[in-house]
């Protein structure tokens, strides 16, 4: 019996996902949770296993496709028989056979005539403009066609390969024809040397979209500052052993996450954020923070919740944990979701300076460059010390120049003075 | 012609001339390519020669005769239609004679050169040329290969040319056989097995399915069992042909049907039990090329096999074996050598079957479209319901149209009655453009006409059809 298996809602609200890959190809057979595709969602790549054993007669998606959820996903034939009543009316026994004949051969059909019966929907696009497809080496399962149905049309393609980009859905279509026109001065059609064009897809495609959408919503202002990080240094080295005795390794960042923790509490629109839609600002009285994690795919921002009630070494074998996951492609969309504010940290890389994105709908993200020792005038006195720039991107719909200063600065007086950290805790 | 060991430089040489072959060498010369083509035999290949087109021509003349004897309900009244059949058989010689001299005066007029002549690979880019006389090598830049099949042979059954015969024999026969039986219900055993019969001969098919043309929409097939009945061919299904005696006077086909064993007697057995590729004689080792287990050659969108100097087109190339497949494979080999960005890319293939009354079908039927995931809108426009079906005296089958229920986008089409096979074409049409049933129900056709029915099947589709009731 065939059994249609629609895309699960595989977090909380989240609408569509883009196949990242199957395990399975159609014919193939199945166990009952058995990895069946792998799902990039907004926040992480989830792993979808098989409702019910059986044969996969049909996947309705390929990679590299949204889907959305409650669509199905795809078809398994699990092996029990279909009832075959419903023959209209009385048959002679020789066309039951003949039924049943039509029915083997047709499973044996699809090898000998791979050519003309597809296994999915196709491309709507005429021979000719199927031809000049390949002539101009587009491949035309990329262009998104403007025709009635989404049939490609011989403008789609020039479209197509004027913008470099998909055409555009039906709708907008002239004004987007425009712009691709006006953007052909600004990028040449003739590749003027030699180019690789990859698709872009999966998580690269998630986080394009969620960087424009963070820096094309929120106005946003870098505020930076210095830190002299002497006495951090001091106390993380007096600190090591001890966290070393508990089998966790100390960085420089449950600290930083304690003294952002500490401002955050005395500047709360700094962990808010704006609804767009209802005109209203959610302050929120948690605190979430976002860890910005390069991975082998890209930018992931794992979270760890509740930093405001746990202590360093706490921090400290949290970040470890989930950064380790994330970076193993482990994490749970739970892992990935929820933060309040972001801390991004490209001092790990060696930058010293950078005006880091907002991790859209929060309102603001601090970024930590390299500590390095350098010269700096203390009392009238050149000195040696380690210094660290910090950086702060705020979304000035909701924050303004000064408060971001006064925060940046309480920021620096907390990792200037560990001791007052003290002072903080709850 | 130089003789001896010296290889003759060639640019493109197609082996075989049939519809795949001598179409390839046009397209190819078309495109300024230096085109030379060898057949071993006569220009035209199986179709024109032993296949599609002597045996519609036979089809053709059949259908005169079983028009003229059945028409008195139309006030005709015929006494004594007499057939005589060697001018029968010199009319059909004729139609096949001036198709194949056009062939030759096309392939002169794109000056291609043509060789008579078996060819055998000699190595990655050389053939060796026999003919009767001499053996000479020939060295290619490209070489495209259209050897075609042949009639497949049964153990049992061995062709001897006279009473127990292939499909080529049953299309130059010297008399009508009185009895004659068909091993083989699928189209080519049904095409011939037919016309016989409305020649008058005694008509027994044979096939090992549950039913006679395996593979087809069984809502076709059953009319083409109900005219079967009406012209007296019995139709044996499930039986498998063991042996066949011809020590007699004519031929007793032993058969195991559903068990049990029994014996047909008739003056001539004709064997069509499908076709196998000419790929065994060619030496293709010799060139790098091998054939997977059904004895096709393996190749890739532009037609071009492991060896990426050589191509492989129709019949030799994998199912379908249709000649329409054959040619439009060879335009694609032709261009891929010339440089052109050409693939195999086609959404439809037509499949016509010359039985009564005539079959076509293309794309997906409905079972296959929901197979293949569609949600199906089904259409069926009877030709009862046509004007020109009727005054034809042929209203019987119908136009049935498989159409995405969402889009309304053209999927397939089955067609049963009058004319299908150029009905079909139109479908075709339609699929590659694209079209939907608005598409095809907005565009005018002509009354009263057999294609009217494409278009009222789609405004079915649309759900308003004019001329019946809709759903």
């Amino acid at each position: 019996m065939a059994f249609e298996f629609k895309l699960p809602d595989v977090g909380e609200g989240i609408h569509e996902g883009e196949i990242v890959s199957f395990h399975v190809k159609e014919g193939d057979a199945i166990n009952e949770d058995d990895i069946l595709a792998e799902v990039q969602t907004d926040k992480a790549v989830v792993e979808i296993p098989a409702p019910v054993t059986g044969t996969v007669k049909k996947l309705n998606a390929s990679e590299g496709d949204v889907v959305e959820v409650g669509s199905v996903l795809a078809v398994f034939d699990t092996g029990d028989e279909d009832d075959d009543n419903g023959e209209e009316q009385a048959i002679s026994e020789a066309d039951k056979e003949q039924k049943t004949e039509a029915e083997k051969t047709k499973t044996e059909q699809p090898a000998a005539q791979t050519g003309e019966k597809p296994s999915g929907k196709q491309v709507l696009a005429m021979p000719s403009v199927r031809k000049k497809a390949r002539e101009m080496g587009i491949d035309i399962t990329q262009v998104s066609g403007t025709g009635k149905n989404g049939r490609v049309t011989l403008e789609d393609l020039n479209t197509f390969q004027e913008g470099g980009t998909e055409a555009v859905p039906e709708t907008d279509q002239a004004p987007a024809a425009d712009t691709a026109r006006e953007e052909k001065a600004a990028a040449p059609s003739v590749p003027q040397g030699d180019e690789e064009r990859i698709p872009l897809r999966g998580m690269r495609r998630t986080i394009a979209r969620r960087m424009a959408q963070s820096k094309f919503t929120a106005p946003h202002v870098t505020v930076m500052d210095e830190v002299d990080a002497m006495e951090l240094v001091e106390v993380r080295k007096w600190a090591k052993p001890m966290a070393e005795q508990r089998e966790i390794k100390l960085t420089y960042l449950p600290f930083v996450i304690k003294a952002l923790t500490a401002a955050l509490r005395e500047f709360p629109t700094l962990n808010a954020s704006i609804d767009d839609e209802k005109e209203e600002i959610i302050i929120k009285k948690y605190y979430h923070m976002g860890i910005a994690t390069a991975t082998e795919d890209g930018l992931v921002v794992p979270v760890v919740r509740d930093v405001d009630r746990k202590s360093i070494f706490q921090l400290a074998d949290e970040i470890r944990d989930v950064v380790k996951r994330t970076r193993d492609k482990k994490a749970t969309v739970e892992d990935l979701k929820g933060s309040t504010f972001s801390i991004t940290n490209i001092g790990s890389f060696g930058g010293q300076y950078f005006t880091p994105i907002i991790n859209y709908p929060e309102v603001a993200i601090f970024g930590m460059g390299k500590m390095a020792e350098r010269p700096v005038a203390i009392d009238g006195e050149v000195v040696v010390r380690p210094m660290m720039n910090i950086s702060l991107s705020i979304d000035h719909r909701l924050i303004d120049g000064d408060v971001a200063a006064r925060f940046l600065n309480r920021v620096k007086e907390l990792l200037e003075n560990p001791k007052l950290l003290m002072m903080e805790m709850n | 012609m130089v003789v001896g060991d010296f290889a003759t430089e060639v640019d493109v040489l197609v082996v075989g001339g049939g519809p795949g072959g001598y179409v390839a060498a046009i397209r190819a010369a078309q495109m300024g390519k230096k085109v030379t083509l060898v057949d071993k035999a006569e220009l035209g290949g199986v179709c024109l020669n032993r296949g599609c087109i002597p045996s519609k021509a036979l089809i053709h003349a059949a259908d005169e005769v079983h028009n003229m004897k059945n028409s008195s309900h139309m006030g005709i009244e015929v006494d004594g239609v007499k057939i005589n059949f060697t001018d029968m058989i010199k009319w059909k010689d004729g139609v096949v004679k001036k198709l194949t001299g056009g062939v030759s005066s096309l392939l002169k007029g794109n000056k291609v050169e043509v060789l008579q002549g078996e060819v055998y690979f000699s190595g990655e880019n050389k053939v060796k040329i026999a003919t009767e006389k001499d053996s000479q090598t020939y060295q290619f830049n490209h070489c495209i290969i259209a050897t075609g099949s042949r009639p497949t042979e049964i153990s049992g059954l061995k062709y001897d040319g006279k009473k127990i015969i292939s499909s080529t024999e049953a299309l130059s026969l010297s008399e009508i056989p009185e009895k004659l039986i068909v091993v083989g219900g699928g189209y080519i055993g049904l095409e011939l097995g037919i016309t016989y019969s409305k020649l008058g001969s005694e008509v027994t098919v044979l096939e090992g399915m549950d039913s006679i043309l395996p593979g087809v929409d069984p809502s076709m097939v059953r009319m083409v069992k109900r005219n079967l009945k009406k012209l007296g061919v019995k139709a044996v299904t499930k039986a498998m042909v063991q042996s066949a005696d011809t020590s007699g006077d004519g031929v007793t086909v032993t058969a195991e049907v559903k068990g049990e064993e029994k014996s047909y007697t008739a003056d001539k057995v004709l064997v069509a039990v499908g076709r196998t590729p000419n790929t065994d004689e060619l030496g293709l080792d010799q060139a790098g090329i091998e054939v997977d287990e059904h004895g096709f050659i393996p190749v890739d969108k532009q037609m071009r096999t492991k060896n990426d100097k050589i191509f492989a087109i129709g019949d030799i190339a994998g199912q379908p074996m249709l000649a329409h497949k054959a040619s439009y494979e060879g335009k694609v080999a032709a261009e891929a050598i010339a440089g052109e960005p050409s693939e195999v890319d086609y959404r439809a293939m037509p499949y016509v079957i010359f039985s009564d009354p005539e079959l076509a079908y293309t794309g997906m039927t409905e079972a296959e479209a929901k197979e293949a995931g569609y949600d199906v809108d089904v259409s069926r426009f009877s030709f009862a319901a046509n004007g020109r079906a009727l005054s034809l005296d042929a209203a019987e089958g119908f136009f049935q149209l498989v159409a995405d229920k969402e889009t309304k986008q053209i999927l397939g089409a089955q067609i049963v009655g009058p004319g299908a096979s150029s009905l079909i074409s139109e479908v075709v049409l339609a699929i590659e453009m694209g079209a939907n049933a608005e598409d095809v129900a907005l565009t005018i056709h002509a009354h009263p006409t057999l294609p009217e029915t494409f278009m009222e099947a789609a405004e079915g589709i649309m759900g308003h059809a004019i001329h019946m009731v809709n759903k």
